[in-house]
């Protein structure tokens, strides 16, 4: 394979980003690779009726069950909490709900504030003209003003409360605590040549109305207009470097199945909190026999997956709750900033989710006797459809170098590369976070009028926030890059996704891990203009 | 076998004249939800719940009324809650993605979709208690 100058492995939301960031530089040759292949909008699940189905298959945010493509096996039978992904062009944003808060100040100093986790080597404010211009290139609906946030600069119009929206949004004042509308990654106007949201329900399968801010409609056609080159079906099995300790390049199992070495000046890792490592890992070489950087034994270790709780209630009204953009309607951080009184530090995001639809009404509630059989059926399904909200309570997860992942030597992808092993458990400061959310989650759907009829934590199946595992600090010892995404050990080895996170924060990580690819890539430029 | 899972469906999810579904045994709930077959269960499910007429009722499970085909289908979950679980899981998911039933749902549009869902307009005076009270983040000075 030809020589480039910058190699990108993964097209996901950092990936995205780099390309973009790093191809304004013309005169750079960028080629990314990606084992996943390309989805078609156009044959998205929600084209069909039956769009609820795909969730068990091609549409699953379970690797194991989707078992697509791309996809690699995943042991997480031991953690409480399973892995969730999506390798593909896009990577996890075509599935994603789009949610796109922003961290807060405090997350970059938990330990100077609170005495937990690790303080980021920057701060909130060095970050913000990139949550700045990432909101800018992805679209994200909002309103400004929020007292839980330093000032936003310009946000789209926020999206629709919905009748179940505004009934929980009072119960928020009613209790005098803390509520705005969603940050949504959701077009509510035309934004960026794409449509706006028509507020059909189902972002989760996919968008085919190109509302929802997936990278492969907004980061990727520009990068690709200013010349990157994308090879999809590509798996990056491991990572070349010399004498030296410099990268060359990557070796590369191609669709038909030829291994080939794709030489580069600067490799580029985007594959997310747990594929990053596993290719390090996987990467052994006698300078580094226990997977490249993994020198001090941090690679794979202080994996953040934040816990989540879940708690729902039905009204006796309808409030048409399925309805609109489902993961994005309204959130609080009431209880977001440590508070000495509570018996935890740190603390949580209350993201209300629409109501479910109607195949999942059906047998989430048939499951939990909620909903017969036979003659009273639809009478009770009408009172349960349309009539239900959630709350997901999103709790900070602090990084214990216990919490890791590492490869699996009995399992293997399509290509031969190892799979990987699960090692996770919930902390006790995690589980009175989440006690503590769910009680507030009672609260407010009781003062909302609604009868809370589940309420459990932790979630086993929304392990989609992968954080930590190649973490950034500035003792190598103790992490795996330098602050501005560099490997410690290796000059031209760049990590720019959410595994160089230092802690997690307690909100969904997207809108974080592209304003830091941003900033990585604007330093990066630096290098390589020194480097030439 | 077609006619004991015809009545078997009719039984779980009858059509309602009052709401407009229609009956279970209208669909076709042959179709796959994972890449299991569904052909051996739904035989599995024939064959139990017919034994269990049988030996309860000395009677075909078609031939039954609805009531007591209710009481077969119970009586034969206890036996295998596994497989019935599994089958009335499928059926549901089945019943609540064909665009017959959806339509007759306050589901709004229904896919493919030409058009979506309007939804109000939203008074943010609504908010007007929470600007009240004053930024709740924590400011950190370097």
């Amino acid at each position: 394979m030809e020589p480039v100058d910058v190699v990108i492995v993964g097209s996901g939301a950092s990936g995205a980003a780099a390309a973009w960031s790093l191809s304004r530089n013309p005169s750079l040759k960028i080629l990314c690779l990606e084992q996943g292949e390309r989805t078609d909008p156009a044959n998205y699940p929600t084209t069909t009726a039956a769009w609820e189905l795909s969730r068990l298959g091609d549409a699953s945010s379970n690797p194991q069950q989707r078992n697509g493509p791309g996809d690699y096996p995943i042991d997480d039978s031991t953690s409480p909490i399973s892995i969730a992904n999506f390798n593909g062009f896009g990577g996890s944003t075509i599935l994603y709900s789009g949610h796109f808060p922003r961290m807060h100040p405090s997350d970059f100093a938990t330990h100077t504030l609170d005495g937990v986790g690790d303080d980021w080597p920057f701060t909130y404010a060095d970050l913000e003209p990139y949550f700045t211009l990432n909101e800018k290139m992805m679209g994200v609906a909002g309103l400004v003003g929020d007292p839980a946030y330093p000032e936003y600069d310009a946000l789209l119009p926020p999206v629709p409360l919905g009748p179940m929206g505004r009934r929980v949004a009072e119960a928020f004042n009613t209790l005098g605590w803390h509520w705005w509308p969603s940050y949504s990654a959701v077009n509510t106007r035309s934004h960026g040549g794409r449509a706006p949201c028509i507020n059909l329900g189902p972002c989760n399968t996919g968008c085919s109305q190109g509302a929802k801010a997936s990278v492969d409609v907004t980061y990727w056609p520009s990068a690709l207009q200013q010349g990157v080159t994308v090879l999809t079906g590509h798996t990056v099995q491991t990572i070349e470097h010399d004498a030296d300790k410099r990268v060359s390049g990557v070796h590369v199992v191609t669709p038909d199945g030829n291994r080939v070495f794709q030489p580069a000046r600067i490799v580029v890792l985007a594959c997310g909190g747990v594929g990053t490592p596993r290719l390090l890992l996987n990467s052994k070489s006698p300078a580094f026999p226990d997977g490249l950087l993994n020198d001090h034994d941090q690679v794979g270790r202080n994996l953040m997956l934040h816990p989540l709780a879940f708690t729902e209630a039905v009204f006796d009204e309808d409030l048409q709750s399925s309805l609109g953009p489902h993961g994005c309607c309204i959130l609080s951080q009431e209880f977001y900033e440590t508070d000495t009184t509570r018996d935890f530090k740190r603390g949580y995001t209350m993201q209300i989710l629409r109501g479910a639809p109607p195949a999942e009404t059906a047998v989430s509630a048939y499951m939990s006797r909620r909903l017969p059989i036979g003659p009273d059926h639809h009478p009770a399904f009408s009172k349960l459809f349309n009539h239900t909200a959630g709350i997901a309570v999103i709790t900070e997860d602090l990084p214990e170098p216990e919490n890791r992942i590492e490869l699996d030597p009995e399992t293997q992808d399509a290509t031969g590369m190892p799979g990987i092993k699960v090692h996770y458990r919930v902390s006790e400061n995690t589980k009175k976070m989440l006690a503590h959310g769910i009680d507030k989650s009672r609260q407010v759907l009781e003062a909302a009028g609604g009868k809370v009829t589940t309420a459990f934590a932790p979630v086993r199946h929304t392990g989609w926030h992968l954080m930590g595992t190649t973490r950034m600090g500035t003792d190598p010892r103790k992490s795996v890059v330098k602050p501005n995404g560099q490997a410690h050990a290796i000059d031209n080895l760049f990590i720019v996704d959410s595994s160089i996170f230092t802690t997690s924060g307690a909100v969904n990580p997207v809108a974080t891990a592209q304003a830091l690819t941003l900033k990585i890539c604007d330093n990066l430029q630096d290098y390589l203009r020194q480097a030439s | 076998m077609t006619d004991i899972i015809h009545a078997f469906l009719d039984t779980i999810l009858p059509s309602d004249q009052t709401l407009g579904v229609p009956s279970g045994a209208s669909l076709d709930i042959t179709r796959p939800t994972s890449r299991d077959g569904i052909e051996q269960r739904l035989a599995d499910v024939a064959t139990l719940i017919d034994q269990t007429a049988h030996d309860l009722l000395e009677s075909d499970f078609v031939t039954l009324s609805s009531e007591d085909r209710l009481k077969i289908i119970e009586k034969a979950k206890r036996k295998d809650m596994r497989l019935m679980t599994a089958m009335i899981i499928h059926c549901l998911r089945h019943y609540y993605t064909d665009p017959r039933v959806l339509r007759c749902l306050p589901a709004g549009a229904v896919p493919p979709f030409p058009v979506g869902n309007q939804m109000a307009e939203d008074d943010w005076s609504i908010l007007e208690p929470v600007y009240q009270r004053g930024p709740v983040y924590r400011e950190v000075t370097p």
